[in-house]
């Protein structure tokens, strides 16, 4: 009983792990529009190349830290948390 | 590929800040007396990850500006998903090495959005730094 409840705690680990690199995809799909529309902008007044480089930049970096929750989220859940919640489970026991 | 002097300022920028908190965040781990050689080392190994993950996505920028719309739009999404696996190599290996503490590795990723988030204000007070 205890190794299937040991089993059952890392395999929900893993499968939320899995799933919340889910919100990896969002920042690549993100960035990619913005840099498709910087580059519409760019042509439109290639004077403002400086501003709209610096202003994208910032844009990306903003819009990738919602994976960089993700993926520090994931790494919790495979690293850390398995060892807490088998602990909490053998102290119960 | 000579880098855009626009990538090049604003990597120093968040370089320069990514230092800044990470000198405060050894601080915090020396006063809270969980201070020890691992903190410096993932610190050290998480600040270079997340300003080489800045940089690179300056240089990405800087080149998918030259391209046509849907071949940047390919590009960024390459990249993102590269540098993606380049944090998550970085993350796994402050879990596993023991020379490294996993939270000194994580906590600086975070530090370039902080720095980001910092650039109006300093932009305000110092003139318009964004124009050429």
């Amino acid at each position: 009983m205890l190794e299937l409840a040991i089993g059952i705690i890392l395999g929900c680990c893993a499968l939320g792990a899995g799933m919340a690199m889910i919100a990896g995809i969002g920042p690549g799909i993100g960035e990619g529009n913005a840099v498709a529309k910087a580059c519409e902008a760019i042509g439109r007044q290639p004077e403002c190349k400086g501003s709209v480089t610096t202003t994208m930049l910032m844009g990306c970096a903003i819009a990738e830290t919602t994976g960089l929750y993700a993926l520090v989220i994931a790494i919790l859940l495979i690293f850390v948390a398995p060892n807490m919640l088998v602990n909490i489970l053998m102290n119960a026991i | 590929m000579t880098v855009d002097k626009t990538v090049r300022r604003e990597t120093l920028f968040v370089a320069a800040w990514v230092g800044i908190f990470s000198l405060l965040m050894q601080a915090v781990f020396l006063v809270i007396g969980r201070w020890d050689y691992t903190v410096l080392l993932g610190n050290l190994l998480g600040a270079a990850a997340a300003v080489g993950n800045f940089f690179l996505m300056g240089l990405t920028v800087q080149s998918a500006v030259r391209k046509e719309e849907k071949d940047a739009k390919q590009a960024v999404k390459a990249s993102q998903g590269l540098r993606t696996l380049m944090l998550v190599v970085v993350a796994i290996l402050g879990a596993v090495l023991p020379c490294f503490s996993l939270w000194a590795v994580l906590i600086p990723l975070f530090f370039p959005r902080i720095a980001v988030m910092l650039r109006p204000r300093f932009t305000r007070i110092g003139g318009d730094v964004t124009d050429e």
